[in-house]
């Protein structure tokens, strides 16, 4: 898919963070309610819909209707819608992170990872709803849809293989990229793992360590 | 909006093939999802045992375009092509777009009758439409080969048209 450099300008990774360029909708309110204040209220309501409403159709497709063509198609079809716009949309309202692919002169081709860097004055608290609801949404059902994977693999219902494959890939896409813009590049992630590792190792030595001393 | 232009520029391209390196450049996969679509949707009900519902033509006939590209694709990857996955996934699935419409037109002239007349009507306008994809996808895809190979890479090519373009041919109505 590609960027969206002409929609909203969303600092890099490592740039600094520009507030006076930020969109109307992320405006640092001064109110002090934190968790059930939710700023892209239409955004968080599509990111769940479309991925609900895929699973709900395909577990009641035969109740709604006998065309398995009219309930491959839908679901097809919000799949897709919802490909989109958890890409596009509601990854950059919601959190702040984007991915997307390059294709340089030369024709190779690399995936690029970004996340906004978040200011000191208190932003993150009054978006920490939106952020659960983000990752919820987004670990769960692509997990739902593996179950379902492996329920029509094991049931010999092998006509639907093809639709759960597809939401398989579709959103299991969509996790990997944002769980990679989350993360940061691959050094970042190890660092992160053995620096943290480090901590709780030295925590346990000093715990010990006290306990010995008293 | 932005994506929609995008799209419909792509379908210009494949109209007018001549190489440019932006169809290239920004791939995207819902023009290949639409036509993919809409033509497992024309195709289905058309085999002799089919049941009523039509269902596992309309996935073998998505299966079928979807894994044909994938595989085409790995080919030429390993044969030494220069153009990334996604893009030739592009490609093939843009140009699956004349198919498209010699499907339209042989449902259109199938409500007719199914005579003769029709078989021939219907075999020249799968004809054209086959031999056009074939060479818009081939101007934008073998580009990227060395030239001792470009045979070996439009072989494949060929043979997914020839397969999609056989079943439009050889469809028949209940």
């Amino acid at each position: 898919m590609d960027s969206n450099d002409d929609i909203e300008d969303v600092s890099l990774f490592d740039a600094d963070d520009d507030v006076s360029r930020r969109s109307k909708k992320s405006k640092i309110r001064s109110c002090d309610c934190p968790v059930l204040h939710s700023r892209h209220p239409v955004a968080s309501f599509f990111h769940l819909f479309f991925r609900v409403s895929a699973i709900v159709v395909y577990l009641l497709c035969e109740l709604l209707t006998s065309s398995f063509i009219a309930c491959m198609v839908t679901i097809i079809l919000l799949l897709s819608c919802d490909f989109w716009a958890v890409k596009n949309v509601t990854g950059r309202l919601m959190v702040g992170l984007r991915w997307w692919n390059q294709v340089d002169d030369d024709g190779r081709s690399h995936w690029v990872f970004e996340a906004r860097k978040v200011s000191a004055q208190g932003g993150k608290t009054s978006s920490e709803a939106e952020s659960r609801i983000f990752w919820l949404g987004l670990i769960t059902c692509p997990m739902i849809w593996v179950i379902f994977a492996f329920s029509a693999l094991f049931s010999f219902k092998v006509k639907w293989l093809a639709v759960v494959v597809m939401g398989v890939v579709l959103q299991g896409a969509n996790l990997y990229g944002y769980i990679r813009c989350k993360v940061g590049s691959r050094k970042n992630l190890t660092s992160m793992a053995t620096s943290y590792l480090g901590k709780q190792f030295l925590r346990q030595t000093m715990a010990t360590e006290d306990q010995a001393a008293s | 909006m932005r994506d929609l232009k995008a799209v419909g520029k792509k379908f210009v391209h494949v109209m007018y093939p001549k190489k440019s390196s932006a169809l290239l450049r920004d791939w995207d996969l819902w023009g290949p999802l639409v036509l993919c679509v809409s033509l497992a949707l024309m195709l289905q009900g058309g085999s002799a045992d089919s049941k009523d519902d039509g269902g596992p033509q309309f996935a073998e006939v998505f299966v079928i375009i979807w894994f044909g590209a994938v595989v085409i694709t790995l080919n030429s990857k390993l044969l030494g092509g220069t153009i990334s996955f996604f893009q030739s996934l592009c490609v093939l699935g843009y140009c699956v777009m004349p198919l498209t419409v010699a499907m339209l037109v042989c449902r259109l002239v199938l409500l007719a009758g199914a005579g003769t007349v029709s078989f021939i009507i219907r075999l020249i306008v799968v004809g054209a439409m086959f031999g056009w994809s074939t060479l818009a996808s081939t101007a934008f895809l073998a580009d990227s080969q060395p030239p001792n190979r470009k045979a070996l890479v439009v072989y494949p090519i060929f043979l997914f048209y020839f397969v999609i373009s056989w079943m439009i041919l050889t469809f028949t109505p209940q």
